[in-house]
């Protein structure tokens, strides 16, 4: 069997490599903190030193960094892939990244002669660790044939949507619009509770009826009971907001809603809260009006 | 505060325990009024007649199973004050499962389904009121609940003690309040339990009710809910009812305008937007509203369940509840200008999901 490389394994990264190890594949794993990669050679994962050493191995590398920065940094810096990249071998990035990141990146693995594909996840830490993400790929579609057998392992939809950017673009909106809901979700909480209803009793009304959905459902109860911890830290929701928006005033799309749900995200990032899960902006919109 | 599906069998309880605001005598009569073995003896006796005796006890029976929605169980007569996408269907199961049923409507036509069904008709919503135990009233707004409760021949004026009155009408909880307070005055009870479920809920008898007044009157309707619906919960005093089902409203009005956004920034992007509707539908924030709606809005299409004037009626009104607490609501302030451009372009009785209308830019001249 092939070896597949691994870069990032952070949140998400940790657990999707796990999966691929648990189901057979060799994984050859990397991360910028070494010591996270103890857990997956303990079942059966290789180390390398760096992002080259895994490309140099590895028939197809698959990538899940933080952000644009992180994401480049694997790519251009000292001891990068490039410096390994050539025909033949694959790079899939699976990191959530604005569009130029995401060409640039492409840009730079087809002039070396390889192959890349966008492949941004839908999910947040427990669809990784239960293998039940939503694979939203774009790039070479050999290469996407090729990674089908892990993305069934990770995943439990995978769509390839055609050229590069197209998978980045379809990401921002999906969490374009769960920033939305959750900020008229925290809306609603605050409004029953003010107006002398039980928020529980919200909670179960919702989850009865037309708007109910698994995000309600999963952090409705931790949320009236103030507590946040990161599934889908908030600073990345307000990076998908911003970048979503980025789009929008590209193509003169008007979005007043999500325009207004950042500003909730940026509030709560200003007020220290960006390391929280991103169910944290009810903490904003908690905050009474002062009477004048 | 908030009580969750309270069983019939608690029933004895609740009458034991009836507001301090009705006398012993009203309760005793309205015991009556829904006691299958003396109503059809005593219909049409003045109430002074009745025996003082504790009349549930024999009839209990008749309220003590929950699954039970067969007309025989459920003796009184039953109102039904306007017939539009929603009273319609909700009328016609209660017929279907063999209620005896008074229906009116503004515009007398909409009548004639239910009479053909079995169902009898009244002028006004009074008459219907003074030949029926229990009157449930769907209306459109605030301002047609309060015409049809209190306006000249208006249900209150055939309402007395013995009688109910469930408005199921989506109001704030001032028009209900008010509409509670013309009912309770002739002696009868007040329920308020507006819906959430739209067209088609109500025709499956799948709708929610978010009930709030008199806890006896719940208790006696609950059969009735619950042949009409699939859940009720009881939520208190009168305005608590109507609270709620604005904050979920809100909650929707915000949704489907994000949701909309979504569909055009994706389309405009260069995305497949019904691959979007396919992707969101397999994610943490799948909900059948999007599942059912995305795919006509992305031709371009508003088959009518919910009007859109209702929605932006809605979320006009959960403003205006936010405002009387202090609370700030930028999400659906937003939402709302987008249901007002909407309308401003024609939309009215499209349904909500033309929301996404809003977000086209149209010139003036092409305005509908």
């Amino acid at each position: 069997m092939e070896e597949v490389g691994f870069l990032g394994l952070g949140i998400m990264g940790k657990a999707m490599s796990m999966n691929l190890v648990r189901h057979g594949f060799k994984v050859t794993v990397w991360n910028r903190t070494l010591s996270r990669c103890d857990e997956l050679v303990e079942h059966g994962a290789s180390v390398a030193e760096s992002p080259a050493a895994v490309v140099k191995k590895c028939k197809y590398t698959i990538a899940m960094l933080s952000d644009p920065f992180a994401a480049r940094s694997v790519v251009f810096d000292k001891d990068g892939i490039l410096g390994e990249i050539c025909s033949g071998k694959g790079y899939i990035d699976m990191s959530t990244v604005d569009t130029d990141t995401s060409s640039k990146i492409s840009e730079a693995i087809t002039s070396k002669g390889g192959y890349f594909l966008e492949a941004p996840v839908s999910g947040s830490k427990k669809p990784a660790e239960d293998g039940q993400l939503v694979i939203l790929a774009a790039g070479e579609k050999a290469l996407y044939e090729e990674a089908v057998p892990a993305f069934n392992v990770m995943g439990k939809k995978s769509f390839f949507l055609g050229q590069v950017g197209n998978g980045a673009k379809m990401k921002l909106v999906v969490n374009m619009i769960m920033g939305s809901m959750m900020t008229a979700f925290s809306e609603g909480l605050v409004l029953a509770d003010r107006g002398g209803l039980n928020p529980q009793t919200l909670l179960d009304v919702l989850d009865l009826g037309a708007i109910a959905n698994p995000m309600f459902k999963l952090k409705g109860p931790t949320m009236i009971q103030n507590s946040y911890s990161p599934a889908f830290p908030l600073k990345h929701q307000q990076k998908d907001m911003r970048l979503a928006l980025a789009l929008g005033d590209e193509n003169a799309v008007s979005m007043p809603v999500a325009a207004a749900a950042n500003e909730a995200f940026k509030k709560a990032r200003s007020m220290g809260l960006g390391d929280l899960d991103f169910s944290a902006v009810y903490e904003i919109v908690k905050v009474p009006e002062k009477s004048s | 505060m908030a009580m969750t599906f309270v069983k019939a069998n608690q029933l004895s309880t609740a009458i034991l325990t009836s507001p301090p605001k009705t006398t012993v005598s009203t309760a005793m009569a309205m015991c009556s009024s829904f006691s299958p073995r003396i109503t059809k003896q005593f219909r049409g006796r003045p109430i002074s007649s009745f025996p003082v005796k504790p009349l549930f006890s024999g009839s209990f029976k008749a309220f003590s199973s929950q699954a039970t929605t067969k007309a025989d169980d459920i003796p009184a007569r039953v109102g039904f004050l306007g017939l539009g996408i929603m009273g319609s269907p909700m009328a016609q199961n209660l017929i279907k499962a063999g209620c005896d049923v008074t229906v009116w409507n503004r515009t007398k036509s909409k009548c004639d389904p239910l009479v053909s069904l079995g169902a009898k008709y009244k002028s006004f919503p009074e008459e219907v009121a003074a030949s029926c135990d229990v009157t449930f009233a769907m209306l459109a707004d605030p301002e047609s609940a309060v015409e049809v409760a209190c306006g000249k021949h208006g249900a209150a004026s055939g309402m007395s003690p013995g009688k109910g009155y469930v408005d199921i009408s989506t109001v704030d909880a001032d028009t209900s309040k008010l509409i509670s307070g013309h009912i309770k005055a002739t002696g009868a009870l007040f329920l308020e339990a507006p819906v959430s479920g739209s067209k088609k809920p109500a025709e499956d008898g799948q709708l929610i009710f978010l009930a709030a007044g008199d806890r006896y009157l719940y208790e006696i309707v609950a059969p009735f809910l619950d042949i009409m619906g699939k859940s009720r919960f009881y939520l208190g005093d009168v305005g608590n009812g109507a609270a709620m089902k604005l904050v979920v409203n809100m909650i929707m009005g915000s949704m489907m305008a994000s949701f909309s956004e979504g569909l055009l920034l994706s389309e405009k992007v260069g995305l497949d937007p019904s691959v979007l509707v396919e992707v969101v539908s397999q994610g943490a924030i799948s909900a059948p509203m999007f599942s059912t709606k995305g795919p006509s809005m992305v031709q371009s299409q508003y088959p009518t369940a919910f009007p859109l004037k209702h929605q932006q009626k809605d979320l006009r009104l959960a403003l205006g509840l936010a405002e009387s607490v202090s609370q700030h609501t930028p999400i659906a302030a937003a939402a709302n200008e987008l249901y007002k451009v909407a309308k401003s372009r024609g939309l009215s009785d499209q349904d909500f999901s033309a929301v996404i209308e809003a977000l086209k830019a149209k010139l003036q001249h092409q305005t509908k």
